[in-house]
């Protein structure tokens, strides 16, 4: 795989079914305690050796403060690339290849011009409102990203 | 070129970012512009306790490091050593992963100033990454063997090529010249130690005869167990180079002839 994902490579990648081991509520119920936040992590390997990354990360402080993200890591690396990020409201969010600036629920996107100029791959975000806790974010990234956990109706497993 | 004018920019430029909005009683959320490398801005919270006034962080800053490292390599190592380094410095209490700061006598424009500092500083550990850890270290022990041993008995990445013709079981150096040649790897993690193992077990199968020592980065990084089934394989271990570099020497004179 190439150093820098081109938009097409993304797109790609998104679209890729991914197939969780674990049903939504166990992937929840791994979630460990980490200074002041809890986590859980679940690997969803790729034929070519690589693998997708689901992560989970929810603060213990403060409800709002969380994030479900998706990434790859290609063989031989141990970098995580994040193609998306559901993150929850605890801060201020800035584009700045936009110029644009917000405190609210928002989705951070992968993008190919952000890495041409040698920004983080998921510098650009998007405000929504989609949701408002992290069991939605989840169901947000698994809609957008094609991720299927265990269990015959997708929707119903939220 | 108008300086008092300049000085006025750069002002305006930082203090009409900073920003409080109530979030309840005695509770503000505190904006300011600076950020992660990702876009994000820190994440602070002013808030008043029964033990006074305080800045936090409500846990976010390590929460957001762990997207990128793992809880536990940042409480380990160099990153554990810039990160304590930087609470004890700007006087930043770390409480179960929350960072505080305490506002002493109404100091609250200090105590802002030392946070900031304190927490872009740890944020500064994400540019410790794994790979370029790794690799200086790779390069520290590739000098450090060719500065004590012949080049000409050395051999950087080498397989037996009766047993392992694709080269899957690669030593990282091999000293030849010896009745059993000498094998030594360069230990920086968990996968590597698993993989020196396979490859130990496997030379034993194969009926190899060689001598083997391991080199290790940090061998208090090394998972227990891991450690414990490469220890019953390798016959000799340094827990480090940086530390460790006299003995290693004497052991290169002991067994190289």
């Amino acid at each position: 795989m190439a150093d820098i994902l081109n938009d097409q490579d993304i797109e790609n990648l998104l679209k890729e079914e991914k197939h969780a081991a674990v049903s939504v509520d166990v992937f929840f119920s791994q979630m460990r305690e980490k200074k002041a936040h809890r986590e859980a992590d679940i690997i969803v390997p790729r034929p070519d050796g690589s693998y997708f990354k689901v992560i989970l990360r929810q603060n213990s402080i403060n409800p709002l403060d969380f994030s479900a993200i998706l990434g790859i890591v290609v063989k031989g690396s141990n970098q995580l690339i994040k193609l998306r990020r559901y993150n929850g409201k605890s801060h201020e969010h800035k584009n700045k290849l936009e110029a644009e600036q917000f405190y609210d629920f928002h989705i951070h996107h992968a993008t190919e011009r952000y890495q041409n100029i040698g920004y983080k791959e998921e510098l650009y975000a998007i405000p929504t409102e989609r949701y408002a806790n992290l069991r939605d974010a989840l169901k947000c990234l698994a809609q957008d990203c094609n991720i299927m956990f265990p269990g015959s109706n997708q929707m119903e497993l939220f | 070129m108008d300086i008092t004018l300049i000085e006025k920019q750069f002002r305006e430029m930082v203090s009409n970012q900073v920003k409080l909005k109530p979030e309840g009683v005695n509770r503000f959320r505190v904006f300011t512009p600076f950020q992660f490398e990702d876009g994000d801005c820190l994440s602070i919270v002013l808030k008043q306790t029964v033990a006074g006034w305080f800045l936090s962080d409500e846990g976010h800053t390590y929460m957001h490091l762990s997207y990128d490292i793992g809880i536990r390599d940042i409480e380990k190592g160099t990153r554990q050593k810039v990160i304590a380094g930087a609470l004890t410095y700007f006087d930043i209490q770390d409480n179960n992963g929350e960072l505080l700061i305490k506002i002493q006598e109404n100091q609250f424009g200090n105590a802002f100033y030392s946070f900031i500092q304190g927490l872009l500083k740890i944020t500064d550990i994400t540019y410790l990454s794994r790979e370029r850890v790794r690799s200086t270290f790779m390069e520290d022990f590739k000098i450090f063997v060719t500065t004590e041993i012949p080049k000409e008995r050395l051999k950087f990445d080498y397989f037996d090529p009766s047993h392992d013709p694709e080269g899957k079981y690669l030593v990282d150096c091999r000293v030849n010249g010896m009745q059993k040649p000498l094998f030594i790897y360069a230990i920086s993690n968990d996968d590597k130690c698993r993989d020196v193992t396979i490859s130990l077990l496997q030379f034993e199968k194969w009926g190899l005869l060689y001598r083997s020592v391991a080199i290790f980065e940090d061998q208090e990084n090394i998972n227990r167990k891991v450690l414990a089934r490469f220890s019953d394989v390798m016959e000799k271990q340094f827990s480090s180079l940086s530390s460790n570099k006299d003995r290693i020497k004497k052991f290169f004179t002991e067994v190289i002839v």
